[in-house]
């Protein structure tokens, strides 16, 4: 009778047409038809009782208790059942009898309670917000669906919902975790969740900013997209600036020695004459390729000097118009290797 | 720019500054060594540009930055004082083999151009990825910055 039910009802159950309100409805009807079959089949089963009665308050710790239940179901009706041999039959046929029924309802329980779980979490992935204790009978309840061999197709659907929730939960959870520390790490779904994983996309984030700082710096970088090209390009630039220098030292060998620096003379407004280029060192610091700017400026400023200031500077200059042939005789030969 | 973005330090002294400690280390090197002898001109064009390596990591900010002091190290090293710290491949072959275990292996692409850095950059050995950009970033900025001092000088001392 009651498996002639559980086909009925499985069967209206696999057109998932009915609302949940309905499902519910449902569930419950079922619930206390199968409460008045059991108390009639039945009573001296306290273990069964006990389990309609949580069968009432609450779907969710439902598995939780009638898993535990069962497992005392089956250690309780062996020696119930040992016992009822030896008196009379009524008991031995009352046990017997109740012994098939309640591996049923616990199947039926299970299967209603595994369906309500897989119904409720279809609808729940829509909003996003969950509690923790959901969190962790949903773990649960997956722990146990999967050890029941009996109800596989159904619940391997539910169990793929609820790992996927669980993952994505488990995932918002710990990013807000991380919120909480200083680290605000975006978790996004379908994602691993260790902290291994979340340290390492910390880390590129904090890369990618930081190359995204260097990219303002270098020019012509903000046409090559792409870490790889952007990072030649900075390879790239670093080492002609080291070339420029290299370049220049060779000239300024060619040129040293035939100039006096004193630079204990030297004022610090000589300084700011001789280099000035004060605004342009406090705007942009980047190196144009074509210098060409800056070498006029630089020849404007020493024209620019105070003759008062400037006795030790003029005085090279001097003799370079003297020497001028000569210099350029020493340059030819400096840059001749 | 270096005062608007507040993650990285990286502000560079003004162009004065480099120039004074740029002026100083040459004129240091002509009492050193009188520049007579035209056949070593090599010789001449070393010395010329260790004093603006080390004229510009002083300028920098001597000890503040990694890259200064370990160019400060290294230029102490060629001349007399003998320091041995070889951090370089001891640090980074750490990290590598703890992470190695996990399925990404720290972006090889990143990693490749962070070890070509790391041989341009002085000290580059001892710094984990991140640190890097921020001493390339600041590298770069002093850098560009000598380059102009020195660029200024030469033209301001060649015969127009």
């Amino acid at each position: 009778m009651l498996e002639g039910l559980v086909s009925q009802e499985s069967l209206s159950l696999n057109s998932m047409d009915m609302s949940v309100l309905e499902r519910l409805k449902w569930v419950q009807q079922q619930q206390q038809q199968l409460q008045q079959v059991v108390s009639h089949s039945s009573n001296n089963s306290p273990e069964l009782l006990q389990i309609l009665q949580f069968h009432g308050s609450n779907n969710d710790e439902l598995l939780e208790s009638s898993f535990s239940q069962f497992q005392m179901l089956g250690s309780g009706f062996g020696p119930n059942y040992n016992m009822g041999f030896g008196p009379p039959h009524e008991s031995i046929s009352r046990t017997s009898s109740c012994h098939m029924e309640p591996v049923d309802t616990m199947e039926v329980l299970l299967k209603t309670g595994e369906e309500t779980r897989a119904i409720a979490l279809k609808n729940k992935r829509k909003p996003e917000v969950k509690t923790r204790e959901e969190q962790k009978t949903e773990k649960k309840i997956k722990v146990e669906a999967e050890t029941e061999s009996s109800m596989k197709g159904k619940s391997n659907m539910g169990n793929t919902e609820a790992s996927s929730d669980t993952s994505k939960e488990t995932s918002k959870g710990a990013s807000e975790n991380q919120k909480l520390d200083y680290i605000h790490v975006r978790a996004r779904r379908g994602q691993a969740t260790d902290r291994h994983s979340l340290a390492e996309r910390a880390r590129r984030e904090k890369i990618s900013k930081k190359m995204k700082y260097l990219q303002d710096i270098v020019p012509g970088c903000n046409k090559v997209t792409g870490k790889a090209g952007m990072l030649d390009e900075i390879i790239n630039y670093v080492q002609c600036l080291q070339r420029q220098v290299e370049f220049l030292s060779m000239k300024l060998a060619v040129l040293n020695p035939e100039l006096e620096l004193a630079v204990e003379d030297v004022s610090v407004k000589q300084f700011q004459a001789y280099f000035t280029n004060v605004v342009a060192s406090k705007q942009s610091i980047m190196v144009d390729v074509p210098l060409f700017p800056l070498d006029q400026q630089g020849s404007l400023d020493l024209s620019a000097i105070n003759p008062n200031q400037t006795t030790s500077i003029e005085a090279p200059s001097g003799s370079w118009e003297t020497q001028s042939q000569s210099l350029y005789n020493t340059s030819s030969l400096g840059f001749h290797y | 720019m270096a005062s608007a973005d507040k993650l990285i330090n990286t502000d560079v002294p003004e162009k004065d500054v480099f120039a004074f400690h740029f002026l100083q280390s040459l004129s240091n090197l002509r009492k050193q060594n009188p520049f007579d002898t035209p056949d070593q001109k090599n010789y001449r064009v070393r010395k010329i540009k260790k004093a603006a390596y080390v004229s510009m990591a002083r300028a920098a900010g001597g000890s503040s930055r990694l890259w200064s002091r370990a160019l400060l190290r290294r230029a102490d090293k060629d001349d007399n004082k003998i320091v041995r710290f070889s951090r370089r491949k001891r640090k980074v072959t750490w990290k590598i083999s703890s992470k190695r275990r996990r399925s990404n292996q720290r972006a090889p692409v990143v990693e490749e151009a962070a070890e070509r850095l790391r041989n341009l950059v002085p000290g580059g050995g001892g710094m984990e990825t991140s640190k890097l950009m921020e001493e390339t970033a600041h590298y770069i900025k002093c850098l560009s910055m000598q380059v102009k001092v020195m660029q200024c000088l030469v033209d301001g001392l060649s015969p127009k």
